[in-house]
């Protein structure tokens, strides 16, 4: 293993996009300007939902699509300009892209044939990097010939085989089943460690982002709402979008209005205590309610959903939907009314007209998170 | 299959359906081939009058007749270069129009016109267009005297007839040529543009491979087209001349037949051409079509 370890092993370079903006034509602007700065060797995770901008992004830093606007540079050096051969990416594509006339091996080896590279040495790279994504026995087959899964592993197999310091991924385990879609990515997860390129990876499924990404870049409408790391978006999400887009089943989110002691709810209960006036969203995870006996608010059960290892109940608070997640086997009163109580710790404030998170609201002793950031 | 069979009831009723064109296509090929096949066996008197059976004595004298092999020898070069032509420049008018160069919108439409018109008045269009005086090398000849004369020149007049006939298979071509390049997905060209291979390059590597099935198509029947529809082009352009340097074997026969009444002779040697061009696209599917990869 360790032979095929050295083999294979990037120069990652690092990735910065300053001011960079997309229009396609005079009157949409799908990316307005953004500025991303990209580690050396850090895998980024581009999650939003469909039409947010995540191709587009991927496709100007491959160079495939102009930049309307700003600069991309990539190991300190400007590229916006360049052709994509002279970027040093590869990119992995959704539907693989692979040469249906040529075999699994001249599929890898194209990119070195085109490079000039002596046919000996494109043997004997193809034959490390066949080993790496597991295709060794496939090589003369024809991509026709091949299952979904070995299809992307070909597609990957020849992003890496130059190399590269750069790597791009767009969603490239979507047509893929459940079970494979998770050997896939553990697998991607293992070659990213061993290849160790600055990876970027479009997905519109949290649970890749969640498990593949160092740090998560959450698009919308080409803006980006946070980027951070998977744990710092999932336990503080900057601004309302991204909460309901991380977790599932989702966070709940309710209106609620301070009077200056406390946070109410539209039918006056009081949710928790805030020292600020105005209207406010206020975040709760459905797995963080907690429903007891001593709970002082109330809810109304309108629907139960047995999953197996976990029950998702479906209340009205202040007719509003709250979900609430309990564990297997959890003892609930027969009766239509909860009593719950939302732990203080675990509620997210936002602001009701932007959306942004605003931190530390109910952090009444810890010391303010430094890692939320605002970009814009 | 079994709605099939609940639809027509009897069996007579798709026979029935099916009869008038299978009566036209009986009538106006089979029956004209045999035709053929057997009067080549026979001695026919040009003007009427009972017929011998001669056996291959009528294949002897074609084949012996140093006229058949010279007109031979002008209808593979004739398909050779014409088809040829005839799938190239169609081939880059389509790569090209792919690729959203210029007016593809205008010249679309305009390469696509070519398709309505008959073999006969393109020639009598081209005869024109290449006419030594007033047409578009009349310029040229004004300053090198004797450089363009279909007229007189044998090869003048075949590059003439060459020209009319690419031009005149270039829409079908086209089209057929641009559907395939448009059935492409595009990601392959980024990939392969990931893969640093340049525009040119990818002509070559992605391109062609891709669209071998429709390549293979345009090729097998231009190359059974080029023998038989030029038959028009000579009549108009050039009746076969100068000096014999555009008798294809077509219009041979059709001068064998009838203007010199040989009708045995013409059958003989459309015997012969029919029994070349089989051939001949036997041997394409036989080496080449087993080659092409359909897969997408
Ligand atoms: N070639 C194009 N011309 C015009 N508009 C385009 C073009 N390509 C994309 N767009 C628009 O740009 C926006 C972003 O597209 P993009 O493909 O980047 O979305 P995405 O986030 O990748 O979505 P998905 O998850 O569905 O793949 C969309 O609104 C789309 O309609
Ligand atoms: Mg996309």
């Amino acid at each position: 293993m360790t032979a095929i370890d050295t083999a294979i092993r990037a120069t990652a370079a690092d990735i910065e996009l300053i001011g960079v903006t997309k229009a396609y034509d005079a009157k949409t602007t799908v990316i307005p300007p953004i500025n991303v700065a990209l580690r050396p060797g850090e895998f980024t995770v581009v999650l939003g939902p469909s039409g947010c901008g995540k191709s587009t992004l991927l496709q100007m830093i491959a160079g495939l699509e102009r930049v309307s606007g700003g600069k991309i540079v990539i190991g300190g050096r400007e590229v916006q300009d360049l052709e994509p051969k002279h970027r040093g990416c590869a990119m992995v594509f959704q539907n693989y892209a692979l040469y249906p006339h040529m075999t699994v091996a001249e599929n890898m080896a194209y990119s070195l044939k085109v490079a000039g590279v002596s046919k000996a040495d494109r043997a004997q790279r193809v034959g490390v990097v066949a080993k790496m994504v597991g295709l060794a026995d496939f090589l003369p087959r024809k991509p026709g010939q091949l299952s979904g899964g070995q299809r992307q592993r070909v597609a990957i197999g020849r992003a890496i085989i130059r190399e590269p310091g750069v790597l791009l991924f767009d969603e490239p385990l979507s047509n893929l089943d459940a079970q494979l879609r998770h050997d896939m990515r553990v697998e991607l997860a293992d070659l990213h460690r061993r290849i160790g390129a600055t990876s970027v990876f479009v997905t519109h499924d949290q649970v890749e982002a969640m498990t593949l990404a160092d740090r998560i870049l959450i698009l919308n409408k080409g803006l980006i709402e946070q980027f951070d790391t998977p744990k710092a978006i999932y336990h503080h999400p900057a601004s309302v979008f991204v909460a309901k887009f991380i977790g599932a089943p989702p966070m709940n989110i309710l209106a609620v209005t301070g009077d200056g002691s406390a946070l109410r709810l539209a039918d006056g209960q009081v949710v928790a205590n805030y020292a600020d006036k105005g209207s406010f969203q206020l975040g709760i995870r459905p797995e963080d309610i907690a429903v007891n006996a001593g709970g002082s608010i109330k809810a109304e059960i309108r629907y139960r959903e047995d999953l197996g290892s976990h029950e998702i109940l479906e209340t009205n608070i202040a007719d509003q939907n709250l979900r609430i997640t309990m564990p297997f086997g959890a003892e609930i009163d027969t009766e239509q009314t909860l009593s719950l109580s939302f732990p203080r710790a675990r509620l997210h404030l936002f602001d009701s007209e932007t959306g942004r998170a605003i931190h530390n609201a109910f952090d009444d002793a810890k010391t303010a998170p430094t890692f939320v950031k605002e970009y814009q | 299959m079994s709605s099939e069979s609940s639809l027509f009831g009897h069996c007579w009723l798709p026979l029935l359906l099916v009869a008038p064109l299978m009566l036209l296509i009986v009538l106006f090929f089979y029956v004209p081939v045999f035709q053929a096949f057997y009067w080549s066996f026979f001695l026919e008197q040009p003007f009427g009058g009972g017929s011998e059976f001669v056996g291959l004595q009528n294949f002897a004298r074609v084949l012996s007749d140093p006229e058949f092999w010279m007109a031979g020898w002008r209808t593979i070069v004739f398909m050779l270069t014409a088809s040829t032509l005839a799938v190239a420049v169609p081939l880059m008018l389509a790569i090209a129009a792919d690729r959203k160069i210029g007016l593809s919108y205008a010249a679309r439409n305009i390469l696509v016109w070519p398709k309505g018109i008959a073999g006969a008045a393109i020639g009598v269009v081209f005869a024109f267009i290449f006419n030594p005086f007033v047409g578009l090398m009349a310029p040229l000849n004004a300053l090198f005297p004797g450089l363009w004369n279909p007229g007189m020149d044998g090869t003048d007049a075949f590059v003439t007839l060459v020209a009319a006939h690419v031009w005149s298979g270039i829409p079908f071509n086209f089209v057929i040529l641009l559907a395939g390049l448009r059935s492409i997905p595009p990601t392959m060209y980024q990939a392969a543009a990931m893969d640093g291979a340049s525009p040119w390059r990818r002509i070559a590597d992605v391109q062609l491979p891709l669209i071998m099935p429709q390549l293979f198509l345009t090729f097998v029947l231009e190359f059974t087209e080029s023998i038989t529809s030029v038959f028009a082009l000579i009549d108009t352009m050039t009746g076969g001349g100068p000096g014999g340097s555009t008798t294809l074997l077509v219009y041979k026969i059709y001068i064998d037949g009838f203007r010199g009444f040989d009708l045995s002779g013409a059958s003989t040697q459309t015997a012969i051409l029919m029994v070349f061009v089989l051939l001949l696209a036997a041997c394409q599917f036989v080496f080449l079509g087993r080659r092409i990869n359909y897969e997408r």
